[in-house]
């Protein structure tokens, strides 16, 4: 017996615009004292796929949060889109982060509860606080969340419980959940780092089909040489705050691994075959 | 027996914590001393009295513990009455204790201007016994149940937001930043997800405290804040001992049954 | 509940959600259980609007202006009601370490480790007040009564933290008293009390916490300190001096709770070294 859902035609088909992104002259320095970024400015034009490859430590992570405010900037601008990051508090980040979707390396679900309530959280910044309180959705946004999550393929796990999923399964709901936002950017922290290596290479497959077929900028954070190449467009290779590398993804050679590493390459550099 | 001298050992010194042992027992028995001086308030241990009474005693006790089952069917409407104060308290307890956990969480209100006197408030509510509230509560009320049924609802929230509260920062909510991350509301974020995360945390200790309830609203009516209390309190003062057996008793059926009752649902629920 | 994997031109079929009957069921007998047994209370339900007003009116009888003079007398019988509460659990703590361990399995014969259960069971079912109530016909209404009223009410919960923890350590040291030809006494000293040590000094502290409460209220029906002292003026009517002993209450519990609470911390690391 099957529940006849008729998803209307607005619903996955219109994609809201893409948006760049800017950094200019960003520095993060976190109160302890360390210094996470310094003097970054980069520009990212719409509908790019951009892989930020460096070490742990690298600032990385901070790079990513910088972008939706998860983390504050101690000088420079961040501009997402027609939006000024820096300065935006409350109601209107909030807004802003609604057009940014991300994913996580831990996935970030709510374990206990099912999938639709997990994707359902990419609704919250287009619902009023006061159907969340009374637990309504509304057509519209359960519309959106059948169809983020068949985009991924995972509509036939709707009502399951997170928990009974695997890696892989998990970080596609997370991807439902960053497009049931309706976004403009997609932003991925090392989205692959838990998951073995033909789940890997699936969930990039999915983020490329995604930048592709929706002309969304995506940004992913990596740590492995080969899934950038492969995956991406455009690297931006990221040492101690700095970025020691922009370029071609498929045109960078072993040296300049080296030199964002700043040691020679390992093998588990690379994902296992 | 050799001739032998005895070996001697040359051992690395003993690790001792002489001192410091020495000055907890000290401060023990300081401490039980004072307790023990009627003059500044202690107890007096008159032992004497306890042996010139242990007939007495030894009699009433015999038959306390031959219950007299007539008796019950008086106690019938009054332990409905316990019950029925147990169940609404719990239940109206549990309700409000929701919002008031969230509050007092850090994980789930990280704003301190309004957690600091939630908790604040939660810990005067916990420090003020369930008795002296229903004492209290009568004397501006009046005699009869809803006095104890307020006592019950301001202990179990007591109970439930502290307990639920410490449990909620004591675990890790990575999906919160997600939450964030798609811009969320603080609100949303709880209402959505972390109250579905916790409701194990919220499901446990309601059954706690529905099971607490009932033993403390037997008691209640000893000040004359409804429930059998009021029935043990009478019986006793007419030394009627195999009646209180035979309440006493029933309490500890009750209690029993609400118990079991109680683990049935929560390994139902969990 | 079968999913159909074929989308129709117009939408996509989603899998019906799972029966909420169980649930419903539930929440609809509790519910009634809740209304019925309000219902049947008698209690005046439209009275219960002007309770917050009442609160608040003797709220400003009771506090606004104290009844200091006779604080010397309420520290006086704060310090009765303490001294209960300790004695108290002095008495509790060593008769429910040994009664405890006798109930542990792998201790005693399982007679009687089901019969000391089984007592501490019915012990842990009556309620304190009621123990105390019955011990007035022997020992009359004194702090002696109140201080054996909780020496002996709390070993059904006392002793069942004592065997618990007893079961939670490590099969290695007993067995190796055992094995060396140790008898029960043995084994305590020198395989179950080092371990469980911390965890039971801890619990003992935990016990005076609770029996400062429970001193108080056996106060109230008669055994002496401050709750009688609260009973007293309660019954006079003496609202300002209601307020002072509510406070004084308040003080003494939460400075103990917290002095107490802070001992037991540290007792818990210094185990975990």
């Amino acid at each position: 017996m099957t529940d006849q859902h008729e998803v209307g035609p607005g619903a996955d088909v219109a994609s809201p615009t893409s948006w760049s992104i800017h950094l200019n002259d960003v520095s993060v320095t976190y109160p302890n004292g360390t210094t996470a970024l310094r003097n970054v400015s980069l520009d990212i034009p719409a509908g790019e796929m951009v892989s930020i490859v460096g070490l742990s430590g690298s600032g990385k992570s901070t790079l990513i949060r910088a972008m939706n405010g998860l983390v504050p900037i101690t000088t420079g601008t961040v501009a997402v889109g027609p939006h000024e990051v820096t300065h935006l508090r409350g109601r209107q980040l909030r807004q802003l982060r609604g057009h940014i979707g991300m994913i996580f390396q831990g996935f970030n679900l709510a374990e206990r509860t099912s999938v639709f309530r997990n994707v359902m959280v990419g609704r919250f910044a287009d619902t009023p606080t006061y159907r969340t309180l009374l637990g309504v959705s509304s057509e519209r946004d359960r519309d959106l969340v059948f169809a983020g999550l068949d985009s991924v393929g995972m509509l036939d796990k709707v009502w399951t419980r997170a928990s009974d999923l695997s890696g892989g399964q998990k970080q596609r709901v997370a991807i439902a959940r960053a497009l049931a936002q309706g976004p403009s950017v997609m932003l991925a922290d090392e989205p692959v780092a838990s998951l073995d290596p033909p789940t890997a290479h699936s969930v990039m497959n999915d983020l490329r089909r995604i930048n592709g077929e929706r002309g969304l900028t995506v940004l992913v954070n990596l740590h492995l040489i080969d899934l950038a190449q492969q995956y991406t467009t455009r690297m931006i290779g990221l040492r101690a705050g700095e970025i020691v590398f922009d370029g071609p993804a498929a045109e960078a050679m072993e040296s300049d691994f080296e030199h964002i590493y700043g040691r020679p390459i390992k093998s588990n550099d690379k994902l296992a075959n | 027996m050799t001739d032998t001298a005895p070996t001697v050992w040359e051992l690395p010194p003993k690790p001792t914590n002489r001192a410091r042992i020495a000055l907890i027992v000290g401060a023990i028995a300081t401490f039980t001393t004072l307790t023990c001086l009627p003059v500044i308030g202690g107890v007096e241990l008159d032992f004497a009295s306890l042996v010139d009474n242990w007939r007495n005693g030894a009699r009433l006790g015999r038959e306390f513990l031959q219950p007299d089952l007539n008796f019950l069917p008086r106690t019938y409407g009054p332990m409905l009455e316990t019950l029925q104060m147990a169940v609404v308290g719990a239940g109206v307890a549990a309700v409000l204790s929701v919002p008031l956990t969230l509050w007092a969480a850090r994980q789930t209100n990280p704003r301190l201007a309004t957690r600091q006197p939630v908790r604040f408030m939660i810990n005067v509510v916990r420090a003020i016994p369930d008795l002296v509230y229903a004492t209290v509560l009568v004397a501006v009320i009046g005699v009869g149940p809803l006095p104890g049924l307020i006592t019950l609802i301001l202990f179990d929230i007591g109970i439930v937001v502290k307990l639920v509260s410490e449990a909620i920062d004591a675990g890790e909510h990575p999906y919160m930043e997600a939450g964030m991350a798609a811009g969320g509301t603080q609100v949303q974020i709880n209402r959505g997800v972390v109250l579905a995360q916790s409701w194990p945390f919220f499901t446990n200790q309601w059954l706690y405290v529905l099971e607490l309830n009932v033993r403390i609203s037997a008691i209640l009516g000893v000040v004359g804040a409804g429930g059998i209390g009021r029935l043990i309190s009478e019986r006793r003062a007419f030394f009627a001992y195999d009646d209180v057996g035979a309440i006493v008793l029933e309490i500890l059926v009750v209690v029993i049954v609400i118990e079991l009752f109680s683990n049935f649902l929560r390994r139902r629920l969990t | 509940m079968t999913v159909d994997e074929k989308a129709t031109p117009l939408g996509v079929s989603i899998p019906a959600p799972p029966s909420r009957l169980g649930q419903t069921a539930t929440a609809v007998v509790v519910g009634v259980v809740l209304l019925a047994s309000a219902a049947d209370l008698d209690i005046d339900w439209g009275e219960v609007w002007s309770i917050p007003g009442q609160i608040q009116r003797y709220g400003r009888l009771m506090f606004t202006d104290p009844d200091w003079e006779r604080l010397p007398r309420a520290l006086f019988e704060t310090w009765r009601s303490v001294s209960m509460a300790w004695l108290g659990a002095i008495l509790c703590v060593v008769l429910s370490i040994p009664l405890g361990m006798l109930a542990a399995h792998g201790v005693g014969p399982t007679w009687l480790r089901l019969t000391l259960r089984a007592v501490f069971a019915v012990i842990r079912a009556v309620p304190e007040v009621v123990i105390a109530l019955l011990l007035l016909t022997v020992t009359g209404l004194t702090p002696l009564t109140g201080m054996l009223a909780l020496g002996i009410a709390g070993i059904g919960t006392q002793a069942k933290w004592v065997y618990e923890a007893v079961e939670s350590v490590d099969d290695g040291a007993p067995e190796a008293v055992v094995a060396a030809g140790g008898a029960i006494a043995e084994l305590a000293r020198w395989a179950l009390w080092p371990a469980v040590a911390p965890a039971l000094t801890s619990f003992a502290l935990y016990r005076f916490e609770i029996n400062i409460r429970t001193s108080a209220v056996l106060g109230l029906i008669g055994a002496g300190g401050i709750g009688s002292m609260l009973s007293n003026y309660t019954n006079f009517r003496q609202w300002n001096t209601v307020g002072m002993l509510l406070v004084v209450v308040i003080t003494a519990t939460m400075i103990i709770d917290a002095i107490s609470g802070r001992i037991r911390r540290r007792i818990m690391e210094g185990a975990k070294q």
